[in-house]
């Protein structure tokens, strides 16, 4: 297991690299930079230049990625042309928003997902299996902005039970923390709740198909032993790499969510530095985001070889 | 001039309500006492790109800065120039030297008291920092010649000085001289308003508290404009970012959020009945703009740009573009006001002829070359007007296309001798600052917004800023407006307004350039 970590963690070196240098040369691409943020509307060429000059934006980008890369080895993110902080700073005190978001609405998506999933797949072919692939191809389709809208304007506004928006940290106060990620994970999590559902549904019909199953209930096994320890355990594997996917999809889909409640996360951070140009928030923000992902994509593989023994003779 | 406003009936209640908002405000009964104490949530759309209140002209940065710092001269209600830190200026009659006596007493939030040598480092950091830097061009050197009195020596007489320094756009404030040599945005956030900052969480919200050793100009009665006699009544303001309109107003009726900077039209339509919320119009917020590259083929020829000007029907434009809420306007400046320059140029504007546009086109010789149409995707009503103008114009025969960026992009590419030939813009603070501001933008030194400079206007600018009286300077903006509608290298489409909004129990509110947090309380 050890071996397999340290060689999930040295393979994921090229990606970042990859990852870091893709950026570079799409902002590159891009037009316009933050000397037109800082000067203004009304600033001269000759203004626009000296700002490019003082932030080194003048230079070839060849020289711009060394330098950049230079300073990463150092552990150095640099320093954000707008915030007035580092980027390591900057990232940082908004990642607990984001994984806070992101952690939760997985959690959501998963746990109804594989609920709804199950009883389709154990009741198949009833109403119930209809109602619950409806629910989840509502989920499915329900763009997440307009849904963000309609639960702050039922649970803000006309009932008044939860906070229309904003964030409140866990460590301030937890029950607030927990009120201020409810309309938010749900949201994010109502979309992927369908894909997990749908895919625990078929995983399911699959497994409960086989002949092991039928010897199970034959035997006089209770049906939720069945179900949960012997189809369920056998069919996590699908399942664990659709989560493993939808992680990925939630991080990214936190920006609009993000938006819609005004949470100050990574999402917002990337947008709004991307929308300013403000170019190391937006290379170190992708960065540590990018370890972020590949962080979970490890743990997704780790959950591979708990679920079916067979990853672990391999190692 | 005519005040076409859609849905009328309904708009009309609204202004009702802001005439009774105001009335309610400016009443001089007692039973409107102020209560001290409370907190209240304001909400806007953007992060705020500095607090430093000198290195940025940005409207979110203003509405907060505003009431941090203060300037030696500000504009006043009537958008005059008023003494705020100064206690006033003597101007030699050579105009060659501006006395400026300042205010004793007045405290820093860091408790020091201000005097002449925190003025002249601040102007001084204004020079490097400043981002209306050029405001101050025409002082050759600042002396401090006494402890509450500085002495500008200009380079040249320029009647119309004051008014610049007074201007809000980056405004020249006043902070204490250690952080004279910091570099933008790098400075303590320390003023001499009434409120001191508190914290800054980007994305999420600024906080300001009142600063209870907030030395008042007692001169006054009460607010005027950027200065007059302010006093904060609340304790704790926050400034909350909520970039999406629908979350804003979900918060304003949740009570969540006192203030909303702007409401959308259609939600303020749909609350304009609501007991618990109150709308306030600013009609008179920014114009409407449409502006050619007047050194590309086919907006560098004159006639192709009258044709255009004649053809557009400015009503449809600003009813999509302003979500309702306009005035049909040709003049440069709002009508009015002291520079209001009659009804010059009133026969090309909101004409929607398109059959003299045709023949105007064929006069220039156009052959169906492309028109592009650049805008961007931040502000709204840049893409609207855009799009309708789009549509106008291939109703005239104009191959007209959008190339809508976001607006870094959209400030790189008009920076760009070729690339476009038409792009919206709103202007905001430039039509408040009245002639000499907005004539700035159109003509040299500065880069003009149409590209190409026009010999012409750039004499009548220096007219206008060496005009000795303001008579002398309404007679050359009358020529300027008269010229504007010579060259058509922009085009003047409307004045839009802004609705702002806030709960019932906030009482004392006056819409202005920015929301004043002081001298407004919470219903007892």
């Amino acid at each position: 297991m050890i071996r397999f970590l340290i060689y999930r963690l040295l393979s994921a070196i090229p990606v970042l690299f990859v990852v870091t240098l893709v950026t570079f040369l799409i902002m590159w691409l891009v037009p316009g930079d933050i000397s037109a943020e800082i000067g203004g509307i009304d600033a001269t060429a000759a203004d626009l230049q000296a700002i490019r000059e003082r932030l080194g934006l003048d230079q070839p980008l060849w020289e711009r990625a060394l330098r950049w890369y230079g300073d990463l080895f150092r552990g150095d993110l640099g320093h954000s042309y707008t915030l007035n902080r580092s980027v390591i700073d900057a990232v940082l005190e908004r990642l607990p928003v984001t994984l806070s978001l992101a952690g939760l609405a997985l959690l959501l998506a998963t746990i109804i997902g594989m609920l709804l999933g199950i009883l389709a797949s154990v009741r198949h072919n009833t109403w119930m299996d209809q109602g619950a692939m409806v629910t989840a191809l509502v989920g499915l389709s329900i763009p997440d902005f307009w849904f963000g809208i309609v639960m702050i304007i039922l649970f803000g506004v006309w009932l008044g039970w939860l906070p229309t928006g904003g964030f409140v940290p866990l460590a301030e106060d937890p029950v607030g923390w927990a009120r201020s990620m409810v309309l938010p994970a749900f949201t994010l999590a109502i979309t992927q709740m369908g894909v997990i559902a749908r895919m625990t549904r078929s995983a399911m019909l699959d497994v409960l198909g086989q002949d092991y199953i039928r010897t199970a209930r034959a035997k006089g096994m209770r049906a939720r032993t069945v179900i949960f320890r012997h189809a369920l355990r056998n069919a996590m594997i699908p399942i664990i790499t659709v989560v493993g996917v939808i992680s990925g999809v939630l991080l990214s889909g936190a920006v609009v969510i993000e938006t819609v409640f005004s949470l100050p996360g990574v999402g917002r951070l990337i947008i709004g530095a991307i929308q300013r140009r403000d170019f190391p928030i937006i290379q170190g923000g992708l960065l540590i985001t990018a370890c972020v992902f590949v962080f979970v994509n490890i743990l997704v593989d780790m959950a591979y070889v708990w679920f079916d023994p067979r990853g672990r003779d391999d190692d | 001039m005519k005040t076409h406003l859609k849905m009328a009936s309904k708009l009309r209640s609204l202004g009702v309500i802001g005439v009774f908002a105001l009335a309610a405000v400016f009443s001089p009964l007692p039973s409107l006492a102020q209560v001290k104490g409370g907190e209240i949530v304001i909400v806007q759309g953007s992060n705020p790109p500095s607090l430093d209140g000198m290195s940025t002209s940005s409207q979110a940065s203003r509405n907060i800065n505003m009431n941090i710092y203060e300037t030696l001269y500000g504009f006043s209600e009537e958008i005059k120039p008023i003494p705020i830190l100064a206690e006033g200026v003597d101007i030699s009659d050579d105009g060659l030297t501006y006395v400026f006596t300042l205010r004793k007493g007045v405290l820093f939030h860091n408790g020091d008291e201000m005097n002449a040598g925190d003025v002249k480092a601040s102007l001084e950091r204004y020079r490097v920092v400043g981002a209306t830097k050029n405001l101050l061009a025409p002082v050759k050197d600042i002396e401090i010649t006494g402890d509450y009195e500085v002495t500008f020596h200009m380079v040249e007489n320029t009647p119309t000085f004051l008014e610049a320094f007074s201007s809000p756009r980056a405004p020249a404030v006043i902070i204490p001289e250690e952080d004279g040599a910091t570099e933008a945005g790098k400075n303590s956030f320390v003023g001499t308003g009434p409120y001191k900052f508190v914290e800054y969480v980007p994305d999420d919200h600024v906080t300001i508290e009142r600063f209870d050793d907030y030395t008042a100009d007692t001169r006054s009665e009460g607010i005027d404009g950027f200065g007059g006699k302010k006093t904060a009544w609340l304790d704790r303001v926050i400034f909350r970012i909520i970039p999406e309109p629908g979350a804003q107003v979900a918060a304003l009726e949740a009570g969540e959020v006192q203030i909303l900077e702007q409401i959308p039209m259609p939600a303020a339509r749909r609350l304009e009945s609501s007991p618990d919320i109150n709308l306030f119009k600013n009609a008179r917020w920014a114009f409407t703009t449409f502006i050619f590259n007047t050194s590309v083929s086919p907006s560098d020829n004159v006639k192709f740009r009258e044709a255009v000007q004649v053809g557009l029907n400015m009503e449809e434009i600003m009813a999509i573009s302003s979500e309702g809420l306009y005035t049909l306007n040709h003049r440069w400046q709002y009508e009015g006001t002291t520079y209001d320059p009659g009804m010059i140029g009133a026969e090309y504007y909101n004409q929607a002829d398109t059959e003299r546009a045709k023949a105007l086109l064929a006069e220039a010789g156009y052959d169906g070359e492309e028109f592009s149409i650049l805008t961007d995707s931040n502000i709204p009503q840049h893409g609207r007007s855009a799009v309708v103008i789009a549509e106008q114009l291939k109703g005239m025969g104009i191959n007209a296309v959008i190339n809508q960026v976001d607006w870094p992009t959209a400030l790189n590419v008009r920076m760009q001798d070729e690339g476009w030939n038409g792009w919206t813009l709103q202007m905001g603070i430039e039509p408040y600052l009245g002639p000499v501001g907005l004539i700035a933008t159109l003509a040299s030194p500065a880069r003009p917004h149409f590209v190409k400079p026009d010999a012409e206007l750039d004499a009548l600018y220096q007219e206008l800023i060496k005009g000795a009286t303001v008579e002398a300077r309404q007679e050359t903006f009358k020529k300027i407006q008269a010229h504007l509608y010579e060259i058509f290298a922009i085009i003047k489409v409307g004045d839009s307004g802004l609705m702002h909004a806030a709960r019932s129990s906030v009482k004392g509110f006056i819409p202005f350039r920015f929301p004043r947090v002081y001298d407004i309380w919470l219903e007892g």
